[in-house]
């Protein structure tokens, strides 16, 4: 079974006058620990497909599962409940809250959760170390570099445990070399199981996935795995 | 999501902007401190009244010769109505048992000469029940007899003003002054009495016996008010009746006849007061409420400020799993911390201040426990009814939009 399904998915946008459609039909079926990249030029529809995947917008017409749950028909509060504990976001422009440190912005999905863990502070403290900021942990976002932030932000999609990771732009506000080290590691996180869904316009990041679809004009336009180059490393 | 981490984001937020936090708060604040302060002097001045009048004469009746029209709030005589005389008083101690002491009384303003010195006083005529029912005690010296009334004989008792305005410094007892050329010798000194309701110096008298002023000054056979002592205060009403009647029929007014004369009981001062500070009461629930909704606004206002200015938060919030409740408690709090915050402070700077007034500033203030406990309902109604508003339109977001808001 797919851990995410989406069938004839279409969105739009009412104005005043007239209707902007920005998805048109889309089915997309995603397996568990699959590694995806989304790729399409701005204002493709390829943010907004992700936003709909990742229940932060509802779509006007279609079906969309996820994890087994029809995600298009849910209350708010269980939609809520989904993005805590099925979905993690990384951001381009990191959206950490400011002022606020490394180690409470990481906790911050778990203030929401339905049982949160006990060894909150542990847990938070580990994925940052995981993400090499255990030197960083009372550092507010204010006091990192992006690299360091985007780490933040990674940690914080990890620390509730999600199955799927959307990932929008990660690499567009950082320099090249933090851009490297960033989708270092994501391709790490998949190896360790991790569902991983890149949105990108380059092409170069897109490269790290093992399928690329590719979007235009609100419509799936290719969508083609990789050779199997690499797939011995990763088995 | 729990209570303790909501109040705590609240919290958070609102101390990583605390002078906009203490500007909410202030509206508040300034309203509920004020309120409190003019409750407490409402509640002292009636107090102050309530006991002028008891002052005055505790269970006393007035009878006024003629129509008494109040103007401006105070009971003021109107037309010259000569048929209230001694002799009414007379009947009035005699006939009703209600009664237990009764002084005719008659006053003129003059000019008194003690010496070179010469000052307008009030010369009050009446007989050795007047000091009694009007609380008028003798200081130094003596009254005078049921004798000296006989014999209109020419002594007097002086007032502290009238010592002052007279004698300066001086002993006035033994001392002889000059009403209309008539040698009077102060046999006796009052107590201070302060002022009456309506606000006359109650000291500035010189007190004599009341043939003596009708005979030897006015020269006149009726008086102008009669003051009656009633034995307890549930007979007032019943001798006010009695009263009445009597003085009808004594004046001889048939049924389509106005009465030539009104009495004013110590009950219904308190009742005219009472209305008067009703008035008050009024206003200043008036007040309060409108500087109660002027903080509301601001708390408002500045509750606007912060969704639209932390929408991207609310978005990060939303997009990691905040439910749209979770965002309206979180905004709910912060106004109701406002709230409580502006209403704390208010009420500690309103009791502080009211006992400060009282301590310092010589002022009678009364600090009424139920305002405080208004106050602080009414902070809290404040801090929901203006927070709800923007909180509801904090949640109604959605994270997308929030997201990508710049």
């Amino acid at each position: 079974m797919s851990l995410l399904e989406m069938n004839s998915i279409c969105k739009s946008y009412r104005n005043i006058d007239f209707e902007t459609q920005v998805l048109k039909d889309i089915t997309l079926h995603i397996n568990e620990g699959d590694y995806i990249s989304i790729i399409g030029p701005s204002g493709s529809g390829k943010s907004t497909l992700m936003a709909i995947a990742g229940c932060l917008s509802k779509p006007t017409s279609g079906e969309y599962i996820l994890d087994g749950e029809e995600v298009d028909k849910l209350s708010d509060r269980k939609l809520s409940r989904v993005r805590n504990e099925k979905i993690g976001f990384v951001f381009q422009a990191f959206h950490l809250l400011p002022g606020v440190t490394a180690l409470d912005n990481v906790t911050l999905p778990l203030v929401y959760s339905r049982n949160p863990p006990s060894d909150i502070k542990e847990r938070a403290r580990e994925v940052l170390a995981k993400v090499g900021l255990e030197h960083r942990l009372h550092h507010t976002p204010g006091q990192l570099s992006g690299g360091e932030q985007q780490r933040v932000t990674i940690a914080r999609s990890l620390i509730n445990n999600p199955p799927i990771i959307f990932a929008d732009e990660p690499t567009g506000n950082l320099d090249s070399k933090n851009g490297i080290e960033t989708m270092k590691t994501f391709d790490k996180l998949v190896k360790e199981g991790k569902t991983i869904v890149l949105i990108t316009h380059d092409s170069e990041v897109a490269e790290h996935a093992d399928r690329i679809i590719s979007i235009l004009d609100g419509e799936i336009a290719s969508d083609t795995k990789r050779q199997p180059s690499n797939l011995p490393e990763k088995l | 999501m729990n209570l303790l981490s909501s109040l705590a984001i609240a919290v958070t937020a609102l101390l990583a902007h605390k002078t906009r936090t203490l500007l909410a708060s202030l509206g508040i604040l300034i309203g509920i401190a004020s309120v409190i302060v003019m409750v407490a002097i409402g509640k002292g001045s009636q107090q102050e009244v309530m006991d002028v009048i008891a002052g005055m004469g505790e269970n006393m009746i007035t009878i006024n010769a003629g129509e008494m029209k109040r103007r401006g709030g105070r009971l003021r005589l109107s037309g010259n109505v000569t048929t209230l005389s001694p002799r009414d008083a007379e009947r009035i101690a005699n006939e009703i048992e209600e009664v237990e002491l009764v002084a005719p009384f008659e006053e003129k303003r003059m000019n008194a000469k003690f010496g070179n010195n010469a000052a307008e006083t009030t010369i009050t005529g009446s007989t050795v029940d007047f000091p009694l029912i009007r609380g008028y005690r003798i200081e130094k010296g003596e009254m005078f007899s049921e004798r000296d009334l006989k014999t209109a004989s020419r002594v007097a008792i002086i007032g502290k003003t009238a010592i002052k305005n007279l004698f300066g410094e001086e002993d006035p007892i033994g001392q002889v002054v000059k009403v209309h050329f008539i040698p009077f010798k102060i046999i006796g000194v009052f107590e201070a009495k302060g002022v009456d309701t309506n606000g006359l110096d109650q000291d500035d008298l010189i007190f004599i016996p009341l043939p003596t002023l009708m005979r030897r000054i006015v020269n006149q056979t009726h008086v102008s008010r009669i003051f009656v002592k009633i034995s307890s205060r549930e007979n007032i009403s019943k001798a006010s009746e009695k009263i009445r009647e009597l003085l009808r029929e004594s004046h001889k007014l048939n049924d389509e006849r106005e009465d030539d004369f009104t009495l004013v009981s110590q009950l219904d001062l308190e009742e005219m007061k009472r209305e008067t500070s009703e008035l008050f009461t009024k206003l200043i629930v008036g007040v309060a409420a409108i500087s109660l909704l002027v903080g509301g606004i601001g708390i408002l206002a500045v509750m606007l400020i912060s969704v639209k200015e932390r929408t991207k938060e609310i978005g990060i919030r939303r997009a990691v799993g905040a439910t749209r409740s979770d965002i309206v408690r979180q905004f709910l709090y912060e106004s109701l911390i406002i709230g409580f915050l502006g209403g704390g402070i208010g009420i500690a700077f309103g009791v502080g201040l009211t006992l400060g007034l009282t301590h310092w500033g010589n002022w009678t203030l009364l600090l009424d426990q139920d305002s405080i406990w208004t106050a602080s309902w009414v902070c809290a109604v404040i801090g929901v009814v203006f927070g709800v508003f923007p909180a509801i339109k904090a949640s109604k977001l959605d994270p997308m939009e929030a997201l990508t808001i710049e």
